[in-house]
């Protein structure tokens, strides 16, 4: 086995370089990325596999001499990182979902990626609808760490087939999804249905997001940011079908005050048949040491007929702080290593990504690749969800109009306390659509957009 | 026996009273108060000013980031804006719920606790020591722990009814009773304190009063009542301020434990605050609505003081 492993690593190397070597030219010389100032870089993320993340570093430190000094940040991670940016703390690099950074560029704290010295050429190896999505101004705004997309419905089959249904009865739209788990729980599954409403600000107010773009609306116009919902629109169908939801009492109030961690716990441990998830998350439930009681039974539903989730992903961001050129440069040498390619040209921190926790890239090269099939194809129930995996990932929609803008944020922190007064007392859809587009009008003003 | 020399025709009792070393006056409650307090206090004003000045500054201004640093001048809008938002007397009532609980429920469990401990056999005084653990714990694990308790899939509730042959899962943090338990976690926090001052107060009781007490036939309710709480009452008064000026000013243990829900049921006016300033970067509506939760923390402590303590003072 070891042998054979052996042989296709080295075979995926070599893929690799060639591939790395058609798109992006000859790699990088050892020299070009050493960094040279003694001083300290400052690099912090939230907490996702620290120890990946530290094992990238101390390589880096350890071959290219850096000095980069790495930990994580718990708790409201982008209103921390802003303080920080606000406040020039120690900070050089750091990870930010697109709509932070589109928020810290707003601010003029960050510095694009555009204006590294292989800017061009790292913008070049991205999918150019990622690339378009992570740019402001025609600047891309950082480096790719992940893409992905929250929301893919994911199913776990044991509980669908313990209410009397099969593969084949899969829903394929959201309202076909709404009437099977009814069924279900007319069958007798007690939750079929494990919704995105947690407590987190990725939680259900991005889970209003993407059903309404699942179902072919948007929030508001991607160009001018105006906005756009209507209550007899895929925005209304959503609101109703959510309180007719949460008054059936399917749903445990306390997914309203799961943080991220509780809100995987509990579609991992069983009770739940479907779940709109993370979708590399895939690889942790059909995983007997990290879920025993649903791996290997977990599948998606599939994108054939409409889009699940969105596209969720995050950047490696360069701070604008004063340093000396010297650091400035050491900055610049670790992000592009980090971020894109190590010294002998391979996207190394990518590829470990998409082999430890099928975390995708926005870089052409590694997702092409065959590890990247080897790695999504082992972390799934059945050989076919490859295909139905990319198709989730190719479909799902990114929320432009309310993400790339500054008051990003803000709006859905709004959108957040709004949908949870909506859900416990009792409003009616038509109010937080029209309180929903006044605050999209409101904060257009405050920042003269 | 060898005598003082006395001068001759001299008053014995005005020589005795000459060669006294001369009396200073006593330091009244007040001067003294005052020469340990001052030096304090004068520090404070420095480092408490300028940040609470600065605040001053923001309240009156709407602070912009985006577009370049802006501060406009809008005098009391800010404050205005506050007392017309719905949010904001929400997050007021549910802080002063929150505080009634939380100050009730920790004085209650403190003075058990205390009490238990004071009646504890020789081989199980060590208790004593061990019962200040949950002090010890910071308010953000405090927070972490309890939210992990309470939930219906990790927590204690669903442990019980299943221990019982149930089915099923059972939450505690729920729209109806999450400040309930906030108030719960906060006093399991705060209370073993509470316990060890008024354990230590509980021992400077003279045992003989008990003993008359009991020759007076008292019942042990009268005996509590008349005997063990009125050395208690100042130092009950003292943790009663400290809890509400505490409850008041939580923040990182509702972070942690509820983020503010499910939903908006635990956002009291600390969260409130923290959203809007720390979120939403609105920095001047932030700074005028956190003048109403120092003018609150000012008037709750003072109303008690005025109620409370003058007479505890008196006594």
């Amino acid at each position: 086995m070891t042998g054979i492993k052996t042989t296709r690593r080295q075979a995926v190397a070599m893929l690799l370089g060639a591939t790395a070597l058609a798109a992006g030219g000859l790699p990088a010389r050892a020299e070009d990325l050493a960094a040279s100032s003694g001083e300290t870089v400052y690099f912090r993320g939230w907490q996702f596999r620290t120890d990946v993340v530290q094992g990238n570093v101390d390589r880096y430190n350890s071959e290219m001499g850096g000095n980069v000094d790495y930990a994580t940040v718990t708790g409201d991670y982008p209103s921390i990182m802003e303080k920080t940016l606000i406040a020039k703390g120690d900070l050089d690099v750091l990870y930010a979902n697109p709509s932070s950074a589109v928020r810290y560029m707003g601010g003029g704290w960050v510095k694009p990626a555009s204006e590294l010295p292989n800017g061009q050429e790292i913008a070049d190896a991205m999918y150019p609808n990622i690339r378009e999505a992570w740019s402001v101004d025609g600047k891309l705004l950082g480096l790719s760490y992940f893409v992905t997309t929250r929301g893919a419905m994911l199913v776990n089959m044991k509980a669908v087939e313990k209410a009397g249904m099969t593969a084949a009865d899969l829903p394929t739209t959201w309202d076909e999804f709404y009437d099977a788990v009814y069924k279900m729980h007319e069958a007798g599954i007690e939750n079929p249905f494990l919704p995105h409403w947690f407590a987190e600000y990725f939680g259900v107010s991005w889970g209003f997001v993407f059903e309404v773009m699942n179902r072919g609306g948007q929030v508001a116009d991607p160009e001018t940011h105006a906005p756009v919902l209507t209550a007899d629109g895929p925005a209304g169908d959503t609101l109703r079908a959510w309180k007719k939801l949460w008054k059936s009492g399917i749903i445990p109030e306390e997914v309203l005050s799961y943080n991220e961690a509780g809100y995987i716990d509990a579609f991992r441990s069983g009770r739940y048949a479907f779940s709109p998830q993370q979708l590399y998350d895939i690889k942790t439930f059909n995983d007997p040491a990290q879920s025993a009681d649903i791996a290997g039974s977990v599948t998606l539903l599939s994108a054939e007929k409409q889009s699940w989730g969105l596209i969720d992903s995050a950047l490696y961001v360069m701070t604008n702080r004063k340093r000396s050129a010297a650091l400035e440069s050491d900055v610049e040498k670790f992000v592009s290593w980090y971020g894109y390619k190590d010294q002998d040209g391979t996207f190394a921190v990518a590829n470990r990504w998409l082999e430890e926790n099928m975390l995708f890239s926005a870089y052409k090269p590694v997702m092409e690749s065959d590890a990247a099939r080897d790695s999504v194809s082992k972390s799934l129930m059945k050989p076919e969800d490859y295909d139905t995996v990319l198709d989730v990932y190719a479909s799902a929609p990114y929320p432009k109009s309310i993400w790339n803008v500054v008051w990003s944020e803000e709006f859905n922190f709004w959108l957040r306390d709004k949908l949870f007064e909506f859900l416990q007392n009792d409003l009616a859809p038509e109010d937080v659509i029209d309180a929903a587009n006044a605050e999209m009008e409101r904060l257009n003003k405050r920042y003269n957009i | 026996m060898p005598s003082l020399p006395q001068t001759a025709g001299a008053d014995p009792a005005a020589a005795a009273a000459a060669a006294r070393p001369p009396r200073r006056k006593e330091l009244s409650n007040l001067q003294f108060a005052l020469v340990v307090t001052v030096p304090v206090l004068l520090f404070l004003l420095v480092v408490v000013a300028y940040p609470l000045g600065y605040a001053l500054y923001l309240s009156f201004h709407e602070i912009r980031f985006f577009g370049g640093y802006s501060a406009e001048f809008v005098g009391l809008a800010n404050y205005k804006a506050a007392l017309a938002d719905p949010k904001f007397w929400r997050s007021l009532g549910l802080s002063l719920r929150f505080t009634v609980e939380t100050v009730v429920l920790t004085i209650g469990i403190g003075l058990a606790l205390a009490l238990v401990l004071r009646d504890l056999k020789p081989r199980w005084r060590w208790l004593r020591a061990m019962i200040i653990l949950p002090w010890a714990v910071s308010p953000y694990g405090a927070g972490i722990f309890f939210a992990y308790f309470g939930r219906g899939q990790t927590g204690i509730g669903t442990a019980l009814i299943s221990a019982f042959g149930f089915d099923g899962t059972l939450n505690l943090i729920t729209q109806a009773a999450v400040i309930e338990y906030l108030a719960l976690g906060a006093a399991w926090n705060m209370a073993p304190l509470v316990a060890f001052f008024l354990l230590a107060n509980m021992l400077t009781t003279p045992k003989r009063l008990y003993d008359l007490a009991k020759i007076d036939r008292m019942r042990s309710y009268e005996t509590f009542w008349h005997v063990t709480l009125p050395p208690l009452r100042f130092t009950l008064f003292v943790f009663t301020c400290i809890s509400t000026v505490l409850a008041l000013k939580t923040f990182d243990y509702i972070f942690t434990e509820t983020q503010g829900g499910p939903g908006n049921s635990s956002t009291v006016l600390t969260y409130l605050l923290y959203q809007i300033s720390f979120v939403n970067l609105d920095l001047g509506y932030g700074a005028a609505m956190s003048f109403f939760l120092l003018a609150l923390i000012l008037g709750t402590t003072g109303l008690i003081y005025a109620l409370w303590g003058r007479r505890e003072e008196r006594k």
